[in-house]
């Protein structure tokens, strides 16, 4: 292992730990062990914030042990902790606060570990679609507690569903990529709602009942409100103490980069630029956050975790702040409240699209996040919220919208060019 | 095998139009535990430009990368041509300065397989 990449594992267990303490003296320790417990049976789907159902303390907690199991996969199955795997630990770290537990996560990845080993490749080759398609937990926590089972069978069916779907993921995530060529970062996020569509409607034919509920934390705690902030800016000064001035130049590099999958940061350029760019990224999401008046809960800190984590793959400055401005625009337009869950939602994840806006400029950019907005706010109702990453489904539909109308004008106009037409 | 062989030529001939050649010639030759590519074009490229495709096509081995994001590989008509993709499945490669252009030789295998052994010569 690289020095560079121990400094990385440092950091990263670094974070852990802090969510993990903040989470006991936030809520105090039994308090903290009970909720932690109690989040584990609670619904998991779209939107469940998890610091408003057991406390902030329970929900940090789960967010540093899921994320605590997702370091520790990695370093198990010897994959580099660079760009793509620290936005799968940061994404997880984010979305454990409002979906993701230890006892969903566990079936999924134990099924795209079968696939891995039926297929007769190492589970490296399938270690990021097991880590991002943890995003379908809450169909195992629905089948153990929601799904009107009981007692042992109610486990076994969850287990099986959790194992099986995982099975097919490797199979549908890159089967998806096709269909945007990249150009949609939370590529499992499409796989999943695509994967979902179906399980929700298979519980819907069993008339299971499976409706969105929004549970919304509208009174964060301090420790939520700075807690990104504060991750921010220790990204930066790691960024700053591994690089020095190379740490601005590097970042600067990056921004030149259009953030197609995959663009690992830290292999393309550096780490130190990596974690200088990361660290603006949640600055200023958190920045959106506070202007918009959006509240800092479960929720709206996955969005912000997730902004940072794909800051060392895809994510930049330049290439994301299209995509929230169109967001924005499209909410002025169809009348919408900028810090209503569905917008801020929308503006911080929809960042999914920021390659469209690196490759082929802001207009494009613009227009992606315009009709993110209004596809992202039908589609949880589609997969029953089964997906945690909605915004990666709707990402992908706009993103493949986006790739056939730009594919086709491209070769329309090399054909015109050429007069062959 | 053949959708796999597809993919590479594919990403190597995108990378070689895009800059416009007059020539390219794609030679594929197929050996039990692997296969070897050559890909010649007549564009005449600097010494910087060469090491930048070194440096893409021997990038170091990332499964996680390969497996997943590699099938993209010459999959699609957007984007700029991405190197890297094909360079994280390369047992090995080498790129030269010719007369005319540029020759990249590339090899491919599984893990018992050794370029050194492969019976056509490398120049």
């Amino acid at each position: 292992m690289s020095k560079q990449e121990s400094f990385l594992y440092v950091l990263i267990s670094g974070i852990i730990l802090i969510l993990i303490l903040a989470g006991f003296i936030e809520q105090g320790f039994l308090d903290t062990l009970r909720g932690l417990v109690a989040l584990q049976a609670h619904p998991a789907r779209l939107i469940h914030d998890f610091t408003a159902l057991e406390g902030a303390g329970a929900a940090l907690v789960n967010s540093g042990l899921v994320s605590a199991l997702a370091l520790t996969l990695v370093k198990l199955a010897k994959v580099r902790l660079a760009g793509p795997t620290i936005a799968a630990i940061l994404t997880i770290m984010g979305f454990s606060l409002f979906g993701k537990t230890l006892l969903n996560v566990g079936p999924i990845i134990f099924g795209v570990y079968l696939s891995a080993k039926v297929g007769r490749k190492p589970f490296a080759a399938y270690l990021l679609i097991a880590l991002f398609g943890t995003a379908l937990g809450p169909l195992v926590t629905y089948l153990v507690f929601q799904a009107g089972l009981t007692g042992l069978s109610s486990v076994l069916v969850g287990i099986l569903g959790g194992t099986v779907t995982g099975f097919f993921l490797p199979s549908i995530a890159i089967s998806m990529l096709h269909l945007h060529q990249g150009y949609n970062l939370y590529n499992i996020g499409f796989s999943c709602g695509f994967f979902g569509l179906f399980a929700a409607s298979i519980l819907a034919a069993a008339k299971m009942k499976i409706d969105i509920q929004v549970m919304w934390n509208q009174e964060p705690s301090l420790t939520l409100i700075t807690l990104i902030p504060l991750t921010s800016v220790i990204c930066i000064g790691s960024g700053i103490l591994l690089g020095k001035k190379k740490a601005f130049t590097d970042f600067l590099a990056i921004q030149k980069i259009p953030g197609r999958l995959p663009s690992d940061f830290v292999d393309q350029v550096s780490a130190e630029g990596t974690l200088v760019n990361m660290g603006l990224l949640g600055l200023l999401g958190s920045g959106y956050v506070f202007i918009v008046g959006g509240d800092f809960n479960g929720p709206v800190l996955g969005g912000l975790f997730t902004l940072m984590g794909f800051g060392a793959f895809g994510k930049h400055l330049k290439n994301c702040w299209p995509i929230v401005t169109g967001v924005t625009l499209s909410c002025f337009v169809f009348g919408k409240n900028l810090a209503a869950p569905g917008p801020i939602l929308a503006a911080l994840f929809g960042t999914t699209l920021a390659p469209l806006a690196g490759q082929f400029g802001v207009f494009i950019g613009i227009a992606a996040g315009f009709v993110h907005l209004v596809m992202v706010e039908r589609t949880a109702a589609w997969h029953g919220g089964l997906d945690l990453y909605n915004n990666g489904f709707s990402g992908g539909l706009t993103a493949t919208l986006f790739v056939a109308i730009l594919e086709w004008l491209k070769t329309t106009k090399e054909s015109r060019k050429e007069g062959t037409q | 095998m053949k959708e796999y062989i597809l993919h590479l030529i594919g990403e190597m001939a995108k990378f070689v139009l895009d800059s416009n050649p007059s020539r390219m010639v794609i030679s594929l030759h197929q050996e039990e535990d692997g296969l070897h590519l050559a890909i010649l074009d007549n564009v005449p490229r600097s010494e910087e430009e060469l090491e930048k495709i070194r440096v893409a096509l021997n990038a170091p081995k990332r499964p996680e990368l390969s497996e997943y994001y590699g099938i993209m590989a010459g999959q699609d008509l957007l984007g700029n041509s991405r190197l890297n993709l094909v360079g994280w499945q390369v047992k090995h490669a080498e790129v030269f300065r010719t007369q005319e252009g540029t020759k990249i030789d590339l090899w491919f295998g599984g893990e018992r397989f050794d370029s050194s052994f492969f019976s056509i010569p490398k120049k």
